[in-house]
């Protein structure tokens, strides 16, 4: 699907309001401009952290719908930062989308074996993207 | 076998050289019916008849006694098992028959063979390479961030109506920042390629270096001479150039490095013309082997001369101990130059030497016949090669039998190379001499083995063991 077909849909509930956070896990500032940008077009709120330990430390902290999570990471990379979430009771149910340039299929096992919501494979398209937070919030 | 051969190869030389069967008899001084039972494989040709009949056919007499063959013959049975060609295993006879009657046929399958096992490695150490390679890992995964980068703003850029110029000019920004770092990485990864000195070694180089040792039976005349003749060049004890190499080595080690250093300087130009002129050795690769290999071949005969040396070997019936003693080598120097009493005329016991490290990788071989020693991967756990590694510095011996009913004398010894730094394994390399155990009553280690009750049963690798009870067993035969 064409992302300009993507954007002008309206959300369920029909407002076209959002009030759905979205933290976004991810080191490369120029990956992150468009993810925030598409997510905000489709009204959600964006969050952005470069490492593993600042994702896990906001989403203790605050409540967000979903997480967009990049696997390479510096220091705790995805798969830790899966791991303690998926162990910690108040986040074992949030969506937890994985970002990774890794597309075997033994990586994909390994995230979704690990508590993955969704696993999209770099280069990504934004369409898919915003779909896929879309179907894992209910919007 | 070696007599199958023999009557199928004395028959197509006969027909070379336009004998007929009772001309060529009458030279030697047979019946024409008696070769022709020779020739047919009813009778066996042997010793001083073998000698005539090579002399009338223009050949040496070693051409004639089917050893090379039954080399070929193990290499062809070798390749049939090759889990990787998977094929039916044919009858022995049938091997036997190609060697015999089409001998370029054999070579060029060996030659095939060798060439797809060398693709096979080169293939496996490439993937390898690009699978683990910690630069080419970091680089796609750099590439791939530049194309998601450049991707994502392209589809926004491309498919957002209503954007605004300001976001158009920060999207047009990020294609093509991410277009410069993605060329950057491209052309570090090519310089990569252009400036690796990665190399996939052949497989192969050090089986043609087994061939041409094989084919020389270890022994080369020239390089003998040249030894005896430059023998008081050796700089006196003491006066060794040992250089920060050699800082912690053994007194045996620095005599021999300073005898590697005169071979360099006596016998280079030999071991290359050797080297060069010789048509087991296609490759420079295998060449560069070889000659490393004269040049030790050169220092042994330096230290040790031949006629003292087998002299001294006879008499104390081959004790490596008080050969290493007597001539101020390393155990793993005599066990080698053991290996290489094979003058016509005046030879030793012909042994099989083999060296493995504790991992059981071969680095060092020569097969007799009759005893194949693996090229790849481990040979019968119950040789005692492998035992060795138990009592490092004991001498470990048991007389074995193989499947084909030939019987050896096996003795070996794991000796340590190199002092070990504090706190790595130590370095111990096991050396295996084996002789027929015809000849064990020249050899001291067979000394007190009872050489009928205490037999063995042996192998030579699982793959070709027919030995279906053995405990030892690795994996499955793929012969019956």
């Amino acid at each position: 699907m064409r992302l300009s077909h993507i954007l002008s849909e309206k959300p369920e509930g029909g407002t076209g309001l959002s009030s759905q956070r979205i933290l976004i896990a991810e080191d490369e500032p120029n990956i992150v401009e468009s993810l925030r940008f598409i997510l905000e077009r489709a009204r959600f709120e964006v969050d952005v952290v470069a490492n593993g330990a600042a994702a896990l430390e906001r989403l203790r902290r605050e409540r967000f719908s979903a997480l967009i999570l990049d696997i390479m990471l510096p220091g705790m990379d995805g798969f830790d930062v899966l791991r303690a979430a998926r162990e910690d009771r108040a986040l074992a149910s949030l969506p937890i989308i994985v970002l990774t340039a890794k597309g075997q299929a033994s990586d994909r096992d390994a995230a979704m074996a690990g508590g993955a919501s969704a696993y999209i494979t770099k280069p990504f398209s934004n369409a898919e993207v915003v779909a896929q937070v879309r179907k894992l919030t209910g919007m | 076998m070696t007599g199958t051969l023999t009557g199928l190869k004395i028959r197509s030389l006969r027909k070379n050289a336009g004998f007929t069967q009772s001309a060529l008899a009458g030279r030697v001084g047979i019946s024409a019916s008696y070769l022709n039972l020779i020739e047919g494989n009813k009778r066996p040709a042997a010793g001083a008849l073998i000698v005539r009949l090579a002399a009338e056919l223009g050949v040496a007499p070693s051409e004639l006694d089917g050893h090379a063959e039954r080399r070929l013959i193990e290499m062809l049975e070798e390749l049939a098992t090759d889990p990787r060609i998977g094929g039916k295993t044919p009858k022995t006879r049938a091997t036997e028959d190609l060697v015999g009657r089409h001998p370029e046929w054999t070579d060029i399958i060996l030659k095939l063979y060798r060439a797809f096992r060398d693709q096979s490695h080169a293939v496996l150490a490439l993937a390898d390479r690009l699978n683990r390679d910690p630069f080419l890992g970091e680089s796609v995964h750099r590439m791939l961030t530049s194309v998601t980068a450049i991707s994502s703003a392209a589809e926004i850029l491309g498919n957002v109506d209503d954007l605004g110029q300001a976001d158009r000019e920060r999207f047009l920004t990020i294609v093509a920042a991410d277009s410069a770092r993605l060329s950057q990485t491209a052309r570090a990864l090519l310089d990569f390629f252009d400036n690796s000195t990665m190399r996939v070694r052949s497989a192969t180089s050090m089986e043609y270096v087994d061939a041409f040792i094989f084919q020389s039976d270890n022994y080369f005349p020239a390089l003998e001479a040249i030894a005896d003749k430059h023998r008081g060049d050796m700089p006196p004890d003491g006066h060794h150039d040992t250089g920060t190499d050699l800082a912690n080595a053994s007194p045996e080690s620095i005599r021999f490095a300073a005898a590697r250093g005169l071979a360099w300087e006596i016998a280079e130009n030999h071991v290359n013309a050797i080297t060069d002129a010789h048509r087991a050795l296609p490759t420079e690769e295998a060449r560069d082997l070889a000659r490393a290999a004269l040049i030790g071949y050169v220092a042994g005969a330096v230290l040790m001369p031949y006629d003292r040396f087998l002299k001294a070997a006879e008499d104390c019936r081959y004790d490596l101990d008080w050969l290493s003693r007597r001539f101020r080598v390393s155990h793993e120097q005599a066990a080698h130059r053991v290996a290489t009493l094979r003058r016509p005329g005046a030879t030793g016991v012909r042994f099989a030497y083999m060296r493995s490290d504790a991992s059981g990788y071969v680095t060092k071989r020569l097969p007799l016949p009759g005893l194949p020693l693996p090229r790849y991967g481990t040979a019968c756990p119950m040789w005692p090669i492998y035992g060795a590694f138990q009592t490092p510095g004991i001498t470990a011996r048991c007389f074995g039998e193989l499947p084909s009913g030939e019987r050896f004398l096996f003795f070996a010894r794991a000796v340590e190379k190199q002092p070990t730094q504090v706190g790595h394994p130590r370095k111990l390399l096991s050396i295996m001499l084996a002789c027929p155990a015809a000849e064990a009553p020249r050899v001291a280690y067979g000394d007190g083995l009872d050489a009928t009750g205490a037999m063995l049963p042996v192998g030579t690798v699982c793959r070709l063991c027919t030995r279906m009870a053995c405990t030892h067993r690795q994996e499955a035969p793929l012969i019956a």
